[in-house]
């Protein structure tokens, strides 16, 4: 039996004026199943580190208040008495994958416990059986998908016994369907083996389509919920924590429906009482007629567009589209479908076997990868990976020196001199008008380093901009976010959009192509197989289930109210959410 | 690169099967007897049994072929240096001096190609540990042979990750590139092309250090430097073939050895 006690618990990094965690008071029991909420910054991770013993062993700091994994406590321990306790399944599946087969990475703690090899080979197989992963014992992690690394990671820490399994953020990084999976597989294994479970996560709604015993919601360090989920999702806790509500309790919110404690929302399939459905279906009757979809000028247009690489695997077939001005479409599909060949064939890191690629007129198949640069913008996930330079002027304007010449060093010739000054001239006003666009001026003479991080991404774009692309491509741009720096992120890329430049978005996130999104098109094994608007492709569920999406809150909800026109009602939904935000 | 994105190549054959420790040992009884002598003859046993084992171990010839080529070119390279500065070498290892042309003498092309086919020698040795043996596998048995398991696991890791990191180092120059910063060929300056490859590597260090940053934690909370020792999974006990292979080897090593040490000049040469 192992309680976890934390007893006017503060936490304070070393190199952190304020504490991270404050006056933290709480209990969870043995077999509990706890889902730990909060954004970013909220205190989440900080306060899974201090049960799993990597505060204070591997981050420093100042501690007050006590806090107990039954009879231990962990900050008076060493790391490895607490791991015996404590299983922790990291958010990085490909930093956690340590061995180079899943049954070496499995028997990893087993190996370090010195257990003799009979023994472990035969305990790594019922792990992985738990894990129902056994048939690909000796395959290398590259052969995986993200949840099925996942579920390696999962069975590595079960070969431990430890009580308490800890989950950070188990859903970051997987497509929709994976995701449910690896939630239906936590649910299992509690009530398999009756662990103590604390998931630590910010997409509540994910985490509650199976059932929780508690939610714990952190803002600024201090635990603002403590209860039930359905208390949860009747109060607005979780808007006032910067985080999202399910879409379907939103739904109910803003039919101006009356929630008392009769109403148990943290299971769908109980929001179809009388008055709750007669208040759905009169806010759905508000909806206005679809507008007619003004179609702007085309900007980039692929034909039959096919490419196989030379190994000879087929990767992108036939594919046509259009992409219009100021739109802002999402790529949507399941890992290996093509979405990445895709835009390294816009982007001309690879060069299509048949078909055109058009922009502006102009046929750009076999433009070189720096030409097409100028006019298409490539905008990775870390701002991290994309910024090379000390100051924020050296960074926007580093892809503008590079096509062109060199300012002469010869300063006798002065007509040379009075080139390089108008050319300095003409950076600096670009450089200006760009960061004005991302909202950075008032950084402009700042180092990046002391940039935060989303303003580091709109660095990262403002870097991209400069080129003046008429089309920007974003790989998962809402990766690892939370709804706060996601919203803020979103509304500058409608902003871009707004300006003229056509948007293309690659992503699991449904939430983000149903919110943001005007069109999305969803690849699968190298073909397009629908090019619709968000709410009609999530309510077909052919399509949701051959790109490894799941249906939506939202969809469900219909059912369960009876309404037919689910694609009506998801877009109804979103015109009223974007009425309501803006 | 196999699926591992090691150098490692899958098959199965009598070195593939051999306990790693084994071969380790095998390498190194080899490499000894190399620097042991200055004989043409001896080198060209080497060879010659090298060649019999690299038939054996069924690494595709596309390979064995590249490395022999980036050897051979070294060893022309090195003999023309060492003809350059020392061109009467030969002759102050044996005294002789027979002149072939101007300062070139066959005492001295005699020792290039002795040398050359010295360094030639280690070769199959080092193809075959590097291309048969499984990297976990090869970290254990570094550890059998007595490395401390903390260095021994450096190996698995290092393994582990240049995927990562070279997939990583694909998408920051895809990136880059499209900023107008390319490191291909349609970069037509080589300057400019060598100083966006030095942008790459600033995120690439960045990521790399957060990656360790990661990896460390996952290896503490699943109890890695717990004990001082620690069992492997990927290890394979010695059959005995090994046992009768590794006999073998220390009965050779040792008639190499009476070979050495009865024979008294230091460099063979027969004119």
């Amino acid at each position: 039996m192992c309680r976890i006690v934390f007893q006017n618990f503060t936490f304070r990094y070393r190199n952190l004026k304020e504490p991270t965690l404050c006056d933290i008071n709480l209990e969870i029991e043995s077999g509990e199943k706890v889902l730990i909420a909060g954004q970013s910054g909220s205190g989440k991770s900080t306060l899974m580190h201090c049960i799993n013993g990597l505060i204070p062993f591997a981050y420093d700091g100042e501690v007050s208040g006590r806090l107990f994994l039954g009879e231990m406590e962990p900050g008076k321990e060493n790391l490895f008495r607490v791991s015996k306790v404590t299983g922790t399944i990291l958010q990085d599946q490909d930093s956690q994958f340590i061995g180079l087969t899943v049954g070496e990475d499995v028997a990893f703690l087993l190996e370090n416990e010195m257990t003799p090899l009979p023994e472990m080979k035969k305990k790594v197989l019922t792990c992985l059986k738990t894990v129902k992963m056994q048939d690909y014992i000796n395959h290398s992690p590259y052969e995986l998908s993200g949840g099925q690394r996942q579920r390696v990671s999962l069975a590595g820490v079960l070969s431990s016994q430890s009580e308490i399994l800890l989950f950070d953020e188990p859903l970051a990084n997987l497509d929709p369907a994976s995701g449910k999976n690896i939630i239906s597989l936590i649910d299992e294994l509690h009530k398999d083996t009756g662990k103590t479970i604390i998931i630590v996560e910010h997409r509540i709604e994910d985490v509650l389509e199976k059932s929780i015993d508690r939610v714990v919601v952190l803002d600024q360090g201090r635990i603002v919920f403590n209860g039930k989920p359905c208390e949860l999702l009747r109060s607005d806790t979780l808007k006032k924590a910067g985080l999202r509500e399910p879409l379907y309790v939103e739904a109910i919110k803003y039919s101006n429906f009356e929630l008392d404690e009769g109403h148990q929302l943290d299971n769908i399939r109980n929001c179809g009482d009388y008055d709750l459905k007669e208040s759905v279906m009169n806010w759905f009757e508000e909806a206005e007629k679809p507008r007619e979809n003004i179609r702007k000028d085309k900007i980039l247009s692929l034909k039959n567009v096919s490419f196989a690489y030379p190994s000879g695997r087929q990767a992108i077939k036939d594919v046509s589209f259009d992409l219009h001005k100021g739109e802002i479409v999402s790529v949507l599909g399941n890992n290996g479908a093509g979405k990445s060949t895709l835009s390294n064939l816009i982007t001309g890191i690879l060069k299509p076997d048949s078909g055109t690629i058009i922009l502006d007129g102009e046929l750009i198949n076999d433009w070189s990868v720096k030409a097409v640069g100028d006019k298409i913008g490539y905008v990775m996930q870390n701002p991290n990976n994309m910024t090379v330079k000390h100051m924020l002027k050296d960074e926007v304007t580093l892809g503008l020196r590079a096509g062109m010449s060199k300012p002469s060093k010869f300063k006798l010739f002065s007509w040379r001199k009075k080139a390089d000054k108008k050319l300095e001239t003409a950076l600096e006003a670009r450089f200006i008008e760009t960061i004005k666009k991302c909202r950075l001026y008032g950084y402009r003479n700042w180092p990046l380093n002391s940039l935060s991080y989303g303003q580091k991404r709109r660095a990262s774009i403002a870097s991209v901009l400069a080129r003046e692309p008429g089309v920007l491509i974003l790989d998962e741009p809402t990766a690892g976010q939370d709804y706060s720096n996601y919203t803020e992120f979103m509304n500058f890329m409608r902003e871009l959009s707004g300006l003229g430049i056509a948007i293309m978005l690659i992503t699991h996130d449904m939430h983000l192509a149903l919110e943001y999104t005007t069109r999305s098109i969803v690849i699968s094994d190298g073909t397009i197989i629908a090019d619709d608007t968000p709410a009609n492709v999530f309510s077909q569920s052919d399509i949701v289930q051959k790109a490894n999406l799941k249906e939506t809150s939202l969809g469900k909800l219909a059912d369960v109210i009876g309404i037919e026109n689910k694609h009506g009602f998801i877009q109804h939904f979103i015109d009223f959410d974007r009425g309501k935000k803006h | 690169m196999s699926s591992f994105g090691t150098l490692y190549v899958d098959s199965d054959s009598f070195f593939h099967r051999m306990e790693p420790s084994l071969k380790v040992l095998i390498f190194a009884l080899w490499s000894i007897v190399v620097f042991m002598f200055l004989d043409l003859r001896i080198n060209l046993i080497l060879l010659g049994m090298g060649a019999l084992f690299l038939f054996f171990s069924k690494i595709p010839a596309r390979i064995i072929r590249n490395l022999f080529i980036v050897v051979i070119l070294f060893n022309l390279t090195n003999a023309v240096f060492i003809y350059l500065i020392t061109p009467d070498y030969g002759t102050t290892l044996t005294g002789k001096s027979t002149v072939l042309l101007y300062n070139l003498t066959l005492e001295t092309v005699f020792y290039i190609v002795t040398l050359s086919l010295k360094y030639l020698s280690l070769l199959p040795m080092v193809i075959i540990l590097i291309f048969t043996t499984h990297p976990s596998r090869f970290a254990s048995s570094l550890s059998k042979l007595g490395v401390p398991y903390k260095w021994a696991y450096t190996f698995n890791i290092i393994f582990r990750y240049i995927p990562d990191i070279q997939h990583e180092f694909k998408t920051i120059a895809n990136a880059q590139a499209a900023r107008g910063l390319s490191i291909k060929k349609d970069e037509r300056s080589l300057l400019k092309r060598i100083r966006n490859l030095f942008n790459i590597t600033i995120p690439l260090i960045n990521s790399a250090l957060a990656r360790i940053d990661k990896v460390t934690n996952a290896m503490d909370l699943r109890g890695f430097g717990k004990h001082q020792k620690r069992t492997w999974y990927s290890l394979t006990p010695m059959r005995k073939v090994d046992y009768a292979v590794a006999v073998l080897a220390l009965t050779v090593f040792a008639l190499f050895l009476y070979f050495r040490i009865t024979t008294t000049e230091k460099f063979w040469y027969p004119f």
